[in-house]
């Protein structure tokens, strides 16, 4: 054998597929010794944030505020946690003071919501064998639930009525960041409250879903050297590139979808369907498909913005997207999809029920353990998320209005109970069976969701069904 | 088999059901830092419940504390005591 053969043979061949996945639009910068050397220094940090800042620029309105308050955070490391706790507070008033209608008034109601989640975290600190002490987010949820009813049912003819429902809806705002906080009281080691403030709606933005989970998370996350510091803003500076690329593809591929080719959008298509004047099934289908899409990458570039900023702040958070089309089981897509609230998911509700129900019965502790967090803890999340049909519908028939996403939520925890259950032999090799395969089927079934993935209260569930058939051409 | 043996091939074997085939130290976060997911900690907790005996009801429960095989270990000597 010549030695060109000797040494191919020596090589472990690597095929297209593999190929394809290690190809990498954006290089790997924190891995290059080179890179990761200037990153350290004074100049490589600016460069770093003045061309975050740069990017920012075409993502969000307060790029300016969020890249100096970036750049104070990466001069003083040694403060990061005080910092983070001043940002906050700032952005929290000071930012959006000017945009309010009524600023003290508004100041007033988040003051008084975070004063209750100081009051909570101090009563669970201070008597921790008490009942609020041993189960002080139980206390929370059940606590905002009791608001809830109280707001559902307050006369509305009184001048109160508006501020118990704009309390409401603020401490709804805060309410799972109040919980991250009150889940670290347990925790050894934890933070002083001053620190869990900065976890309270952190400044580089987070919906009702805490981006990144809560003080706890961000202890074990945060860069202790000048090294890690360097690696995670390269990557933050990565994942903000990677947000605005799929930004702009998403703007043309929006153009090209809906403008050029004429599909309709999921939402037009299933309100033909509902007022009786379907487009043809091969349409809907495109339509389910690129809503689908469209979700995806909204929600993908949202999470990465985000999660750049927070890594730029020094924490080196996971993604909140990752690759979920690749996911070759139902419970995998969940954990890849929508990372964050899963995670809020399993934190507040999988484990508290798993770690104290049927311990003995594996099966049944893990099929209740997921209704608790992909059923009831998901539907419930929604459920007090808009608020706007409490008030209007009353409580009762919100919730009877509700009922499509309750389906929803009872599919979507079934079908992870089952695919976290199923016993799995080997997984098929080669491409097609191995990966292909199972990543379409998972595809397709979230996709087919989808349909019910619906918490707006408009239409019955038997219209979501006639959609469902329509795309097989049926017609009930 | 000692204890870190056994977690540490426990570990390994959750790794590789994932097609994960890349070394890790017994300092590595696997689970904060997302070679597990939180589907993984399930099985880790059963394995502990049922092979050490450890009570999570009882000293409450903490992704980090079953985040690498180091932090297992040292739950494991803090729940016996």
């Amino acid at each position: 054998m010549s030695d060109a053969m000797e040494a191919s043979a020596a090589i472990p061949s690597v095929t297209w597929p593999q190929r394809l996945a290690n190809f990498r639009i954006i290089p790997r910068i924190e891995t290059y010794p080179a890179a990761k050397k200037f990153a350290k220094t004074a100049i490589g940090k600016l460069l770093i944030l003045a061309l975050f800042a740069l990017g920012l620029r075409f993502a969000v309105q307060d790029w300016l505020p969020l890249s100096i308050g970036l750049a104070a955070i990466t001069f003083v490391p040694v403060r990061r946690r005080v910092l983070l706790t001043v940002l906050t507070l700032l952005f929290t008033f000071a930012v959006p003071w000017a945009k309010w209608p009524h600023p003290f008034y508004t100041a007033a109601l988040v003051v008084f919501v975070i004063g209750t989640g100081a009051m909570l975290f101090w009563l669970a600190i201070a008597w921790p064998r008490s009942f609020i002490g041993r189960h002080p987010v139980f206390i929370l949820l059940s606590g905002y639930s009791a608001l809830l009813v109280f707001a559902a049912y307050f006369p509305n003819d009184t001048h109160w009525y508006l501020t118990v429902w704009e309390y409401t809806a603020t401490l709804g705002a805060y309410l799972w960041f109040i919980g991250y906080s009150l889940l670290d009281c347990r925790a050894p080691g934890r933070d002083d409250f001053a620190l869990q403030l900065g976890t309270y709606r952190p400044f580089w933005g987070s919906p009702t879903t805490p981006f990144v989970k809560g003080s706890g998370y961000l202890r074990r996350i945060e860069a202790k050297d000048a090294d890690q510091l360097a690696v995670t803003q390269l990557k933050g500076l990565k994942l903000l590139a990677w947000s605005l690329l799929i930004s702009l593809f998403t703007k043309y591929f929006s153009q090209y979808v809906h403008g050029s080719l004429a599909i309709p959008t999921f939402v037009d298509a299933f309100s033909h369907s509902a007022n009786r004047a379907p487009y043809p099934w091969y349409t809907c289908w495109a339509s389910l498909i690129t809503g689908f899409l469209d979700d995806m990458l909204a929600i993908s570039i949202v999470g990465h913005r985000i999660v750049a900023c927070c890594r730029m702040a020094g924490f080196n958070a996971l993604r909140n997207t990752y690759r979920p089309l690749s996911s070759r089981t139902i419970a995998e897509f969940w954990n890849r999809y929508y990372f964050y609230f899963k995670e809020l998911m399993v934190d507040f509700f999988f484990f508290p029920v798993f770690l104290n129900y049927f311990k003995t019965r594996k099966k049944l502790r893990i099929a209740v353990a997921t209704f608790a967090a992909a059923g009831f803890g998901n539907a419930f999340y929604h459920y007090i998320f808009y608020l706007n049909f409490i008030s209007q519908l009353g409580l009762w028939r919100s919730l009877a209005a509700y009922h499509v996403y309750i389906f929803y939520c009872t599919v979507l925890a079934t079908a992870i109970c089952i695919s976290q259950m199923r016993k799995r032999g080997p997984a098929p090799s080669g491409y097609f069976r191995g990966h292909l395969v199972p990543t379409f089927c998972v595809a397709l079934f979230y996709c087919l969701l989808h349909i019910f993935d619906y918490t707006e209260r408009t239409y019955p569930i038997s219209e979501h069904f006639r959609f469902l058939a329509h795309l097989f051409n049926l017609t009930i | 088999m000692d204890h870190r043996e056994e977690i540490r091939h426990f570990l390994k074997e959750l790794l590789l059901q994932k097609g994960d085939k890349q070394p890790f130290s017994d300092d590595v976060s696997l689970l904060l830092g997302g070679r597990l997911a939180s589907v993984d900690a399930v099985e880790i907790v059963v394995f502990l419940e049922e092979k050490f005996g450890v009570n999570f009801a009882e000293i409450g429960f903490d992704q980090a504390l079953i985040d690498s095989v180091d932090s297992i270990d040292s739950l494991i000597q803090t729940a016996k005591k």
